[in-house]
């Protein structure tokens, strides 16, 4: 099995495009790092001294709104308010001031809307994985090793997972350099805090960040499988990057659509690849939990996996 | 070298004899092997065994179902019904050990192009078991591409790129080399040179070589025996030799009167089909009845000039079984 990633491995890296996929991906860093840096030398640092005073109004007129619209308030609205109370509450008890100076976190944070790009490129890779060897007619020699089927596309899923891994890793180091150097540390490390179930919690920024990360790509590696599926069903990698590169920009988006109508949306696969839904924001349907979201996820996950592993051990290879 | 073998093949029936010794030369068996696609069978209970240190050449017209058979035989595609053992093993239950002893190259060896050769064996070397750089460097030194093994496949030529499809059949010191139409789309040369390397590994390794193709010259140089497949059914197993010359061979006489000796011959012969040109009859016989029948010229004062053993092309002989035995009427049916 090593030496079959191993070849994986290497089929990938000996192209060029492989390269530029990294190399737009730390470009796109480098741009984003620039951008926010001349930004900020242009504003000031707010005063923060009076910061108690400004989250003790901002909680009563959230009260007021919640308490004036009573029953006409929108259930995703109510909650965000809610957590926003509680939030404000807990740093006013325990003296967290919410001024914090921009710093190599908060790049880390912000560049984590490129993941959407390295799931981009990993999809690139998951949707030619297995139909570019037909394509390349390779196949046939591919398979007539003394290796079964199954070893050979497993070898093949792994790496997809591997190389996703890796761009984040990359776009993660990278930024967290380039952040550093940029931004600099905070001088007292500030906790992150998370509402989850109605209770306030602190965090190291670090940690926070990892698994930020981790969360924020399970939507990445859902599509990736999701083309890696369809790549080997059907042995077309247009197919299976067209539909997933469409899906991951518009399957959030038209799930949220249905799900204010519907509350079958909540089968959807968009509807819970986002386990930040339930840390930072609003389950899309309500009555959503986190169980049921991982749930979902590995029944889907099971699913594309069948598909990939039993149509490609059952295919003849007769083009 | 090579033990006669009788072979009859009438519908796939394959009876198959023998001495109990030489059960341990046959690294092929294919056994009553099926193939149905789409309620179409494509391949219809094929049988037949190859041995050790034999070139098999498999002929059929496009579309007759060598790709299938050989593409069945090395795990691409599944069995419908039957067997295919390779050294006793299954390639439909046991198919990593079974397909162990076997190096292949189907169609054109597809390599990938943006790697070099050398990485293209490496990543072949990586999926066998104890292949190591030596026998990398060995392989690459004994077809002949030590010079340019490290540039990109890309750059390579058609003959260059069968050499390294040769060489990565070659990696992991396979008992059967499966070859289909190896020579397609290669210049004279090359294919000379396919077809000398590949007699040199059935002779000086012991290999068992299947090939298949549909050039008929190609066969003759190349095979000790073919089989003729045709709409999917094996219908003849042979000896080259035997399979180009029949049993009986036609034989010319030059004479100073054909019409007579004709008259005479069919006095005697009334079934034999007899063919006249100008100063010469052609008659089949078996070997024995030429005496008898110069007898019969002398006897009948026809002077005989010279008695000649008309040599049959595999291509006439190729035309007469898939017309008669085939029953198809023409050789060429359906293109792939």
């Amino acid at each position: 099995m090593p030496g079959l990633i191993q070849n994986e491995w290497m089929k990938i890296f000996r192209r060029p495009g492989t390269y530029v996929m990294i190399g737009l991906l730390l470009i796109m860093t480098t741009v984003a790092g620039a951008f926010i840096k001349y930004q900020e030398s242009g504003g000031t640092v707010p005063d923060n001294t009076e910061w108690k005073r400004g989250l003790q109004t901002q909680n009563e007129s959230y009260q007021k709104q919640l308490e004036e619209m009573g029953e006409m308030v929108p259930r995703d609205m109510k909650e965000q308010y809610q957590r926003e109370i509680a939030l404000n509450k807990y740093r006013i008890q325990h003296d967290i001031s919410p001024n914090e100076e921009y710093s190599i976190w908060g790049f880390v944070s912000d560049t984590s809307q490129l993941i959407e790009f390295a799931g981009l490129f990993t999809i690139i890779i998951a949707g030619g994985i297995v139909a570019s060897e037909f394509t390349w007619g390779t196949i046939k020699l591919l398979l007539i090793r003394p290796i079964k089927r199954v070893k050979i596309l497993g070898a093949k899923y792994i790496t997809v997972i591997l190389f996703g891994l890796m761009l984040l890793a990359v776009l993660f180091g990278y930024s967290a350099l380039l952040g550093g150097l940029l931004f600099g540390f905070p001088e007292k490390a500030i906790p992150y805090l998370y509402y989850y179930n109605g209770t306030v919690q602190e965090q190291s920024m670090g940690l926070h960040l990892i698994a930020y990360y981790g969360l924020k790509s399970i939507n990445m590696l859902m599509l990736a499988t999701m083309a890696f599926m369809i790549s080997a069903v059907f042995r077309n990698s247009s197919l299976a990057i067209g539909l997933s590169l469409f899906l991951m920009f518009m399957g959030g988006q038209v799930t949220r659509l249905i799900a204010m109508k519907y509350d079958w949306a909540k089968y959807s696969l968009f509807a819970n690849t986002d386990l930040l839904q339930y840390y930072e924001g609003v389950p899309m349907v309500q009555g959503m939990t986190l169980g049921f979201s991982i749930m979902n996820i590995l029944i889907y996950f099971l699913l594309f996996q069948v598909l990939a592993f039993y149509v490609f051990n059952k295919r003849d290879v007769s083009a | 070298m090579i033990p006669a073998l009788k072979t009859s093949a009438k519908n796939g029936q394959s009876i198959t004899s023998w001495e109990e010794d030489e059960y341990m030369d046959t690294l092929v068996e294919i056994q009553d092997v099926t193939k149905v696609i789409k309620g179409r069978t494509i391949i219809d209970s094929v049988s037949f065994d190859v041995k050790k240190g034999e070139v098999f050449g498999f002929l059929g017209p496009n579309g007759a179902g060598k790709t299938t058979t050989i593409r069945m035989l090395v795990g691409l595609i599944g069995i419908t019904s039957g067997d295919i053992k390779i050294l006793g093993s299954s390639i439909k239950t046991d198919f990593e050990k079974a397909v162990s002893h076997i190096g292949a190259i189907v169609e054109n060896p597809e390599m990938y192009k943006f790697l070099s050769g050398y990485q293209n064996l490496i990543h072949y070397a990586r999926m066998s078991k104890g292949v190591t750089k030596e026998k990398i460097d060995e392989t690459v030194e004994l077809i002949g591409l030590t010079d340019r093994i490290h540039d990109k496949v890309r750059t390579y030529s058609l003959g260059m790129r069968q050499r390294l499809g040769l060489a990565q059949c070659l990696l992991h010191d396979p008992q059967i080399l499966v070859l289909d139409e190896p020579t397609n789309g290669l210049d004279p040369a090359g294919i000379r040179e396919i077809r000398d390397h590949l007699r040199m590994l059935a002779r000086d390794r012991d290999m068992a070589v299947i090939v298949s193709s549909h050039l008929l010259s190609e066969m003759e140089m190349m095979c000790d025996r073919i089989g003729i497949i045709q709409n999917g059914k094996l219908i003849d197993v042979q000896h080259i030799n035997d399979f180009v010359q029949g049993n009986e061979k036609v034989y010319e006489v030059e004479v100073d009167d054909p019409d007579k000796a004709q008259r005479m011959l069919k006095s005697i012969y009334p079934e034999l089909p007899i063919q006249v040109t100008e100063n010469s009859v052609f008659l089949p016989l078996v070997r024995d009845g030429i005496p008898e029948m110069i007898k019969e010229f002398v006897r009948t004062d026809v002077k005989i000039f010279a008695v000649r053993e008309v040599t049959k092309t595999l291509e006439d002989r190729f035309l007469e079984v898939t017309e008669f035995k085939g029953g198809a009427g023409h050789a060429r049916t359906d293109s792939k």
